[in-house]
């Protein structure tokens, strides 16, 4: 990559965070994330799976917050608060890889349903709809339930059907790339389909890909609680197999409400953290979907 | 009152409607097809045999299994299942649940009307209520309306369906504190329904919290969508031309504005459909609604994969054929397709 | 959409009237509201299988005979009295003289018709087909039933059968897909069902002609929960009268409310776990892949030896069960009950357990985890259990560290439903899995779990095993209390088996689980459990409980009148709402078309 290139490329960069500084709720998203993300990753420096362990519980089972323990306890005597630290880990490990493997399929199939005119372009698109139109939770639901509940299906059944919104997204602007002159040049001058879309198409469709991604990382996360919810989880301590757990120890009428609250508010704050980073992103990259709604 | 004139400028209209609803309907079909298909092979990678999946591990004998299998046309290859299982399901047969021992169908059929009722209304509260509000954020983007709708609509994005709906169920059906427990703890009506207007309030109870529940969830897609469409709208030309000219504000955002915005809007509110059926599986086993959802819900729990199948697919078709009807309304409705 | 708009306000208008005109039955009936949560699968007893369904079965018809309230031994019910040929293949059954609820006279035809259909009809063996698998033939002649077995039946007693009226079923065409929807239901039990909304509730009223008297109260209503948690909520605001198969955490929530009985009794349940010891199949070739080490009954031994059980009962069940020093029989059936005592007692002692492995040549490695005397295997058993069963997850956690303790690896694999019981009752992929029966008052069903013919056939066919256990001794003793007719000699030779299973240790028993219910004492005036002393309500066998059911008398302005007037003040705000929100738009509505006008 030529100097030049790069310095435009420092420049845009420059821009981009100068602009995307100005969205408030764009900035906090992005620090409430940055705070979970970090959190998630340093927790094996202070604690490991065993807060999740059902024996080594030492609190008063389902005691109410504490100096002990700050969020109180659950069914086990296990720390919540510890529990949600663990938890975090599993959701938004859901949460980043059933959205990147449905950032991958759906920028592959969005740019060759762009840039591939004629009947590979019009089949991808009706596939593309068809994906679209499905229920998604009852499609992941039924796939979950048909290939057995770890955390590899858990990720599948969430990434294949939420696929297609970013898939026509990245249609739409890989059209209105190639739309430009310099790619008539790039052709005229030889190159294939193989250059032009990775070398001209993705790198202009990426940014846009960015924000699409961060919302999809926020309706996988409350998709692999919902999933959780229904009974076909990952067997690993997320937040949503802990509102399961609340759900099925009674928690509710035991009036334990540390336990109903924590996870769900963490869901909620996580998730709203992610939208509100994409919904900024989206606005800064293309003012045009400065609104448009996410999912 | 219909002049000539316009009747003779119609036709073509009609003619051209005509042609796209027969593409749409093309479409349709042929996207119900790929459901089917999709439909064989999927359930085909159940792993292990799947006469003994399907019996649960109930004791049966090796002629009983066998029996089973022929039933099912196990026993044949491949193809033939598949030609067995499309003509099947274009016969409407689409098995006999194991957990009920009855024809798939006649289950769908005792319970569709409950999620009808509870999805429709759901849908018809969420979209005046998203519609509206939407509408209004999006007239003066920035306001102070504009600022409390969206930030609601965002923290409802958030919030898990279920989660939702097992806090509404805790405060308002059991009660907490001062908040009494007004509402039922279950299902779509009580065991003595009175009769008349009675039965239809005792409806009404039961249905407010889960159909809430549903709203919620929804009604921030719908707010946020009708938002942008009305801000796109606002910077259009027409819209400084009319203020140009003099029109009332309100006058413009009630008849050019809202009108224009409100099509894709729509659109988006019946591509997304599928999304309210899956809150609906999620509402109904929180709140023991007897419907289609919590079929669905008992079909996964038990495991019942007739079941489970059978109303995949019938969910899935009508998603399908409800997208299409909205488009060829849309197409109907929208003057900027009709005369293109 | 401005239409739709006023139609819904119209409605809304209508709605918000006042709907004063809510029934006030002159002398209030009697009602018991039963909440469950799990929904009916089919009213018709020839297909049924689901737990609920089989207890209104029971309140609906009449049994040959029914659990003596008292001592749970069987006692007559439609069936007034029986003789036994003396080879014990022929029964005389004489058929009281009742009639059914719409009037037609009871006779043993009816039974016989019934017991033929199972015979002869496939589609009619859903629901309790194993009940006739013994029987040659039956014949009725007046209010005679005579049935012919293949072989002795000492449960001949226990028949979980319906006895349906023929002259109402056999207009049925085809059994196996008839829904059986028909209201009233035709019986001869206590209860007449009248109503069933599917998911919903089922609605049973009084049989004014019941042979033993009219039950007390008027109506029973069994009412639907998808949501457990729903149902303890509604058992509290009193939406219910009474529950019953409450885990240990939904019992505790109920303590201090002054007006729900908690109701904790032993239970009809045990909880084994099942070791894959060498399983084979029904023509002895080994099938699975078992840990070779638990062919030997020593390290079975020892596995027993390494387990707290009065542990597991305090964290896992919440100190709501019993642990089981016997087998799979739980103390609930007094009669067929067995203990261990003395020296083949085993408590939890994991000196011994180590000392037991060390002696058998199993050595410990430098990791602490033992290996094969040959050396060849390290000691790593996998437990299987079910997904999402929080209970089983603990199970394995506590079993995990104490086995951790005895230099054996325990690894936790979790199975859906399907897989679990393909592999722990089929295939054999499993060292070690959780496992557990509902004994009913004839211990036969279960005993027979563990019978050879039970295994998997050759081609890898279920036949219901649930231990792959094929043992000569506990072979003989089956058909031994087969044989039996003497209720005392054939208790003696059950406790035999028992202690076999005990000792051999293909299965070791873990706790039995407390009956956990919870009433209300301000609706329900009396409820007799089954057995008497310190039984079940809910789940019990036979419908005692239900026929002994008194409700507490109450004016005419009762918690019920109270809780549908709050339902009507409900339904006006929900109506007045949405009356609002309509009202909004038609009005906006309104005033565009005005400006419009202008």
């Amino acid at each position: 990559m030529s100097n030049v290139t790069w310095v435009r490329r420092r420049r845009a960069i420059g821009r981009f965070w100068a602009d995307f500084r100005t969205h408030r709720a764009g900035v906090a998203g992005l620090v409430i994330l940055a705070v979970a993300v970090v959190l998630a990753l340093l927790a094996p420096l202070f604690i490991d799976s065993s807060v999740t362990n059902v024996v080594s519980g030492t609190g008063a089972k389902m005691a109410p917050p504490s100096l002990d323990d700050p969020l109180g306890t659950d069914e086990s005597g296990r720390s919540v608060l510890l529990m949600i630290w663990w938890g975090s880990r599993t959701s938004l490990l859901i949460g980043f890889l059933a959205a990147l493997l449905s950032m991958v399929i759906g920028t592959v199939l969005g740019i060759a349903a762009g840039h591939f005119r004629g009947w590979i372009g019009a089949v991808i698109l009706r596939v593309t709809d068809w994906f679209l139109v499905l229920p998604s939770l009852v499609t992941a639901l039924v796939l979950a339930a048909i290939l057995g509940g770890s955390t590899a299906t858990i990720i599948v059944a969430i990434g294949v059907t939420s696929w297609p919104s970013t898939a026509r997204l990245i249609r739409a602007q890989t059209l209105a790339v190639e739309a430009r002159p310099y790619i008539e040049r790039s052709l005229a001058l030889g190159a294939g389909h193989w250059h032009i879309t990775t070398r001209h198409v993705l790198p202009n469709v990426a940014p846009l890909l960015l924000a699409s991604t961060t919302l999809e990382v926020a309706s996988a996360i409350v998709t692999e609680s919902t999933l959780a919810f229904l009974g076909v989880s990952a067997n690993k301590t997320s937040w949503g197999t802990m509102l399961r757990g609340s759900y099925d120890w009674g928690a509710a009428t035991a009036g334990a409400w540390w336990y109903i609250l924590v996870p769900g508010l963490c869901i909620v704050t996580v998730v709203m953290a992610f939208t509100l980073c994409g919904r900024a992103l989206e606005t800064v990259l293309n003012p045009r979907l400065r609104t448009r709604a996410h999912a | 009152m219909t002049t000539a004139v316009e009747e003779l400028e119609q036709t073509p209209v009609r003619h051209g409607l005509l042609r796209y609803a027969a593409t749409k309907a093309g479409g349709a079909l042929l996207s119900i097809a790929m459901v089917i298909v999709a439909t064989f092979f999927l359930f085909r990678l159940l792993p292990g045999d799947p006469v003994r999946a399907l019996a649960q591990g109930r004791n049966m004998t090796p002629e009983q299994l066998d029996l089973e299998r022929a039933r099912l046309g196990l026993d044949k290859s491949i193809p033939e299942q598949f030609l067995h299982f499309v003509g099947q399901t274009l016969r409407f047969d689409l098995g006999v649940s194991y957990e009920y021992k009855r024809p798939v169908l006649d289950l769908i059929g005792e319970r569709i009307g409950s999620t009808l009722l509870l999805t429709g209304t759901a849908l018809v509260v969420a979209v005046s209520l998203g519609l509206w509000q939407g509408a209004r954020a999006g007239w003066k983007p920035g306001s102070k309306f504009d600022k409390v709708s969206t930030a609601i609509s965002l923290v409802l994005w958030s919030v898990p369906t279920f989660w939702l709906g097992l806090l509404l169920l805790m405060v308002f059906a059991a009660g907490i504190g001062p908040i009494p427990g007004i509402f039922p703890t279950r299902g779509s009506s009580s065991v003595d329904k009175p009769d008349g207007f009675a039965g239809v309030l005792d409806v009404a109870q039961h249905m407010v919290l889960p159909c809430l529940t549903l709203v919620a969830v929804v009604y921030a897609q719908y707010l946020l969508v009708m938002r942008s469409s009305v801000i796109d709208e606002v910077g259009q030309d027409y819209i400084t031309t009319a203020r140009a000219k003099g029109l009332r504000d309100d006058d413009i955002r009630r008849k050019h504005a809202v009108p224009n915005a409100l099509l894709p809007t729509v659109t988006l509110v019946f591509m997304r459909i599928g999304f309210v059926v899956g809150g609906a599986v999620t509402v109904e086993a929180i709140f023991s609604w007897p419907g289609l959802g919590q079929l669905f819900y008992e079909a996964i729990r038990v495991p019942d994969f007739t079941l489970m199948q059978g109303t995949f697919l019938l969910i899935t078709v009508s998603v399908i054929l409800m997208n299409t009807l909205a488009d060829v309304v849309y197409h109907l409705l929208d003057p900027r397709v009709r005369s293109a | 959409m401005r239409k739709l708009l006023a139609v819904l306000a119209a409605l809304c208008v209508l709605a918000a009237v006042p709907g004063t005109a809510m029934a006030a039955d002159p002398a209030p009936k009697k009602v018991i509201k039963i909440g469950v949560t799990q929904a009916v699968d089919s009213m018709n007893p020839f297909l049924a299988v689901r737990l609920v369904t089989g207890s209104i079965q029971r309140m609906i018809y009449g049994f040959l005979t029914v659990p003596d309230s008292k001592t749970l031994q069987p006692s007559p019910d439609l069936a007034e009295s029986w003789t036994t040929s003396p080879d014990g293949l022929t029964w005389t059954f004489k058929i009281r003289q009742a009639k059914w609820s719409d009037g037609q006279p009871i006779t043993a035809d009816d039974a016989a018709w019934t017991f033929n259909k199972m015979m002869t009809d496939d589609a009619a063996k859903t629901g309790n087909g194993p009940a006739v698998e013994n029987f040659a033939s039956v014949t009725a002649n007046g209010q005679e039933l005579t049935i012919k077995l293949k072989a002795p039946q000492a449960s001949m007693l226990d028949n979980p059968v319906p006895i349906m009226p023929k002259h109402v079923w056999e207009k049925v065409k085809d059994i196996g897909k008839y829904d059986a929807e028909v209201y009233p239901t035709v019986g001869s039990g206590p209860y007449v069902a009248v109503e069933h909304k599917k998911d919903q509730f089922v609605r049973l009223e009084a049989n004014p002609d019941y042979w033993r008297g009219r039950p007390k109260i008027d109506e029973l209503q069994i009412i639907f929960y998808d949501n457990p948690a729903a149902s303890i909520v509604g058992l509290k605001k009193g939406d219910i009268d009474l529950i019953g198969r409450l885990n240990p955490s939904d019992f505790e929530s109920l303590k201090g409310d002054d007006n729900i009985v908690q109701w904790n009794t032993q239970g009809r349940r045990a909880t084994y776990l099942q070791v894959n010891h060498g399983a084979t199949t029904s023509d002895n070739k080994p099938i699975g892949d078992g840990h070779p080490a638990l062919k030997d009954p020593k390290v079975r031994t020892a596995l027993h030896y390494a387990i707290d059980k009065q542990k597991l009962v305090d964290e896992v069940q919440g100190g709501l069960a019993k642990p089981a020093d016997g087998s799979i029989i739980p103390p609930l059936y007094k009669d067929f009950f067995w203990e261990a005592s003395g020296a083949e007692k085993i408590t939890f002692d994991l000196a011994k357990a180590n000392k037991i492995l060390d002696d058998a040549g199993y050595k410990k490695g430098a990791d602490g985890v033992r290996t094969m005397p040959d050396g060849s295997r390290k000691l790593q058993f996998r437990f299987s259990i079910h997904t999402d069963a929080p209970v089983e997850d603990k199970l394995a956690e506590y079993l995990t560290g104490w086995f951790k303790e005895v230099g054996i690896t325990l690894t936790t694999k979790r199975l859906d439903s399907s897989k679990f019981t393909e592999e722990t009752g089929t295939t054999a992929l499993f060292d070690i899995a959780i496992s557990g029966w509902s004994v009913n008052p004839d211990p036969e069903e279960v005993l027979g779990t563990h019978l050879c013919s039970r295994r998997p056939t050759a081609s890898g066919d279920g036949g219901g095993t649930e231990s792959f256990y094929c043992d000569p001794t506990y072979e003989s003793l089956y058909l031994e209390q087969q044989k039996e007719l003497d209720r005392g000699k054939r208790a003696e030779t059950i406790k035999k088996m028992e202690e076999r299973l005990y000792t051999d240790a293909p299965v070791i028993a873990l706790y039995y689980p407390n009956d956990l219910e919870g009433y209300r004492k301000d609706r329900i005036a009396g409820i007799t459990p089954i057995p008497e002393d310190k039984g079940l309500l809910y789940g019990g066998s036979g419908y005692w409980p239900f026929y002994t059911l008194e409700a507490v008398s109450k004016d005419g302005a009762s918690a019920d009148g109270g809780g549908s007037s709050t339902g009507v003040i409900a339904g006006i705000a929900a109506g007045v709402v949405v009356l609002a929100l309509a009202g909004f738009f038609v009005l906006r509505r309104r005033s565009g078309a005005a400006d419009e006008r202008e």
